[in-house]
């Protein structure tokens, strides 16, 4: 019981200490750096949503994208400025009430991603009785759904052309912030009674069944927890780059996703942390593989594409020979680390409560 | 007072009738064994009751209610918990936490209470710990409580499955070969085992069991299934010198 | 609607329909054989168009020489797969098989994008398969006619194998039970290569049919088709080779006749199979054709 209010106290003041160094970072970080730092913390978010659904409850899902473009385009239309509406929607004009509509940031995130959140309920209740490569398919292709319609319907997404000056306001404060707050949601929710069920679903599920766990209802909650968490970084993401169109939601934004929990393990809330700092990050840094580098006297031409070939050999390699990831389903607890500061041998980490 | 009764239950899987009209009947405090050969039907029997699969015709009754055709998750929270045949404990999580997922199906709180830890969840969490652990060293295991279930040696996961079964508050337990590929020195300690939690739980068991030592030693009554079909019921004196039955175990002789 | 309107689309949607039962063909069998949808095999169907095409410009190929080269590159490529992606997790859980398969199909497309070039390209079509016949008021390519005709002898040819030789009879011994198939003497490892070759080069037929039906061919093009595939495979009973096609075929014609009666949806187009999808696994999952296959408790 002591050992709990020091890990509260512990966690404030790290979080504390995260906000100071993010205060310095946001005065002296050129837009470049903090952009990227701003995407570290939503594929956090991005990354521990979805391994809620695939680590934890084991459903394999794979309709992350669609759950995202839902997000963005909810907080997009809400708070872009009512000339900037204008501008953006010359081929037909915007239907009513949204082109008259401005909603400050916060509700706009939390609109999109009760959204996310509602059609993954609606959808949730076809095709979690689905298993497996099954369920893959059928969340992949929902997903594909979301985009189709988004790029048809031309009055309220603008079609194919996307959404523009969409207001920049993302930013460290508000990524890292709602990074923390998923961070603090997902280990109260994993460590609950709650938790334990899914963990139970993916371990077994005739076994959960029958241990009296009502599988509908459990899939369907992490199901549309993680959809929740998945419209709120759409938001983010969509305000942060200040366009988006349908197809930015392609597939290939869920795969990114689930590399990072592949690496950082499925399962491991900390592994998700800090394989999505890696991934972001080194997605940015091979950037040059991509793009020509003048050295003044002769040019190296890049070639695009190469970076994402990259990733694909690190998800292969990943899958392959280091299947658990970085941290399987273990996690880094301030216990662990207490004990490992004090250099005190590791005890059977006292039971959770 | 009736327990548990099957009405005619019979489960066909395509065009094989895997179980043909099983009529059971288990007054409450009873232990009562299933056997028969292989394949006989015996695990179809316990899927049928614990809701795994729906039978195909008949009924099934709890304390007279009928459940017949509900989820298997219902059936448990009505009050019939099960192991099973090949263990099926959650293998990657701690002794501990395949007790405490067993509580969850008499949660109170909802999932926003839960993450929001409110008081009374916090209640609710310390009593299912405080169960479970009572539970786990019930069944001597508290040395292993935060090991990893599927390290545990074969008895010793026998033995949790069986916890966490007790953990869901049955009034019925249904064991599907609790003794299978255990020792002698270990089969006797079952024995007594069942027998103890029986009256300390204020259980009914039925069980399937291939080791005669065991059946033969603690039933009150059993049934005997062969190629689904029911050959014979009634104490284990009536049992061992019952013809069919010898014949179901031994084969038919040359001559017939 | 005119009758000859109606004619032509349902040509359009029979020439459709077979190119899907092709390509759900590859599909219906390696999941036949191992359980697991080959993510990959759109991407292995693109390849093959890539191959043809370097064939026919880089290297000066006669078109059918090309066409067969690509054929037997695609096939080596579907065993080269298995063996580097799958083979090495075959007895590893279901959800790690299933990541490799995502992870294969996203480097083929990565890894054309660099190689090929994003960009669409066009392909070359003969004028054998281009020539437009007429028959009353309907003016159809001859194409139309001909992928119909290749599927259907395809299939017979398949169906052939499987049922009546001896490598056929290992494939189903495989799909039955991989372990007694190895007790009984098969060669469990080279009946999977075999099978992967066999529906990796269908979907080089598929996809060379496809470049020649919509002749322009890029890194993606492997995307859509190979997912509507697979629900057409699931729609027929995903294992079971007649039912590949029947749902194919299905697929195919549906969605022509979607766009044709209902013009205002054709952007929903793609959409059509998912929604199929759904109402298939919720009202018949096994499929049109499929068995039921309980699991055991």
């Amino acid at each position: 019981m002591k050992r709990k209010k020091y890990n509260i106290i512990f966690s404030v003041i790290l979080i504390i200490l995260l906000f100071v160094i993010l205060y310095f970072a946001k005065l002296y970080l050129d837009d470049y750096k903090s952009r990227i730092l701003n995407l570290c913390a939503i594929y956090t978010i991005l990354g521990l949503s979805l391994n809620l659904i695939n680590g934890f409850t084991g459903l394999f899902s794979l309709g992350h994208a669609g759950f995202m473009a839902i997000g963005a385009y909810t907080t997009a239309l809400l708070t872009m400025p009512i000339p900037i509406k204008e501008q953006n929607f010359f081929m037909a004009p915007l239907i009513s009430p949204l082109d008259k509509i401005v909603w400050p940031f916060l509700p706009s995130l939390i609109l999109g991603g009760i959204l996310a959140a509602f059609v993954a309920f609606l959808i949730g209740a076809p095709v979690l009785r689905l298993k497996g490569d099954y369920l893959a398919i059928a969340t992949l292709g929902f997903s594909e759904i979301i985009r189709v319609i988004f790029t048809n319907t031309q009055r309220l997404t603008n079609g194919a052309l996307g959404l523009k000056g969409i207001p920049n306001t993302t930013n460290l404060f508000w990524s890292f912030g709602i990074a923390v707050i998923t961070l603090i949601v997902m280990i109260l929710l994993i460590n609950s009674s709650y938790g334990r069920a899914f963990k139970a679903i993916r371990e077994d599920e005739i076994a959960a069944e029958n241990m009296g766990i009502n599988l509908f209802k459990h899939k369907i909650l992490a199901f549309t927890i993680g959809a929740f968490f998945a419209g709120i970084g759409g938001g983010l993401l969509g305000n942060l780059i200040g366009a988006i169109d349908p197809l930015m939601f392609r597939f290939f934004l869920t795969y990114n996703i689930l590399l990072i929990i592949v690496l950082g393990g499925m399962g491991s809330i900390t592994g998700t942390v800090i394989s999505a700092f890696i991934i972001t990050i080194s997605m940015e840094a091979l950037r040059f593989l991509d793009e020509s580098i003048n050295l003044g006297f002769f040019t190296i031409r890049g070639i695009p594409g190469l970076r994402m070939v990259v990733f694909s050999v690190l998800l292969m390699m990943v899958i392959l020979f280091f299947r658990n990831g970085l941290m399987g389903n273990k996690e880094i607890t301030l216990d662990i680390l207490a004990n490992k500061l004090s250099k005190k041998p590791l005890t059977k980490g006292g039971v959770k409560r | 007072m009736n327990m548990l009764r099957t009405e005619n239950i019979t489960m066909k899987f395509g065009g094989v009738t895997a179980v043909k009209d099983f009529s059971l009947n288990i007054d409450k405090g009873e232990i009562v064994a299933l056997i028969g050969p292989n394949g006989a039907g015996k695990t179809t029997v316990f899927n049928m009751i614990t809701g795994v699969y729906k039978p195909t015709s008949g009924k099934i009754f709890l304390k007279d209610k009928d459940i017949t055709g509900y989820r298997p998750d219902k059936i448990t929270s009505f009050g019939i918990a099960r192991t099973f045949q090949n263990i099926r404990l959650f293998k990657e999580l701690s002794v501990l936490d395949n007790v405490l997922i067993a509580n969850h199906l008499r949660i109170k709180s909802n999932f926003i209470e839960a993450i929001v830890r409110l008081p009374k969840y916090n209640r609710e969490e310390r009593e299912m710990h405080e169960k479970s652990i009572e539970l786990i060293k019930r069944v001597g295991l508290l040395d292993v409580i935060h090991e990893k279930s599927s390290s545990l040696p074969y008895g010793k996961q026998r033995r949790l499955e069986i916890a966490r079964a007790l953990a869901t508050n049955p009034s019925i337990l249904l064991l599907d070969e609790p003794a299978a590929g255990m020792n002698p020195k270990e089969t006797e300690d079952l024995t007594e085992f069942i027998k103890e939690i029986r009256d300390e739980f204020d259980l009914t068991i039925f069980m399937i069991e291939h080791h005669m030592q065991v059946v033969m030693g603690i039933s009150d009554r059993i049934y005997v299934l062969d190629y689904g079909v029911t050959i014979a019921e009634g104490n284990p004196n009536e049992i061992q010198n019952n013809p069919k039955v010898i014949e179901a175990y031994l084969g038919v002789s040359e001559d017939a | 609607m005119t009758l000859e309107l109606f004619l032509q689309h349902f040509a359009n949607g029979i020439s459709l329909g077979s190119l899907y039962a092709l390509i759900a063909i590859g599909y219906t069998m390696v999941y036949g054989i191992l359980r697991l949808i080959n993510f990959a095999h759109g991407d292995i169907f693109m390849m093959a168009t890539y191959f043809a095409f370097f064939g026919v410009l880089t290297f000066n190929m006669p078109w059918y020489i090309s066409f067969i080269v690509a054929i037997i590159l695609t096939g080596l490529l579907g065993i080269g797969v298995e063996k580097a992606a799958y083979r090495p997790l075959r007895n590893s859980p279901k959800i790690s098989i299933l990541i490799s398969a995502i992870g294969v199909s996203y480097l083929l497309e990565n890894l054309s994008i660099v190689l090929f070039d994003g960009r669409p390209k066009p392909f070359p079509t003969p004028n054998i398969f281009a020539d437009v016949i007429n028959i009353g008021n309907i003016s159809i390519q001859r194409l139309t006619f001909i992928i119909p005709v290749v599927t259907i002898i395809l299939l017979f040819l398949l169906l052939f194998l499987v049922n009546n030789t001896k490598s056929g009879m290992a494939m189903r011994a495989v799909s039955k039970d991989q372990e007694t198939a190895q007790l009984m003497g098969v060669d469990v490892n080279s009946t999977i290569s075999f099978t992967f070759g066999i529906g990796s080069m269908l979907a080089a037929i598929g996809g060379l049919m496809w470049a020649l039906k919509f002749p322009q061919i890029q890194p993606l093009m492997g995307v859509m088709p190979g997912l509507k595939c697979f629900i057409a495979a699931v729609i027929g009973g995903i294992g079971n080779i007649k039912g590949a096609v029947i749902g194919g075929f299905l697929l195919g014609i549906g969605e022509i006749l979607l766009v044709a009666f209902l013009p205002s949806l054709s952007g929903y187009r793609d959409a059509f199979a998912f929604i199929l999808l759904i109402l298939i696994l919720l009202f018949k999952p096994t499929g049109i054709m499929g068995e039921k296959i309980a699991e055991k408790v």
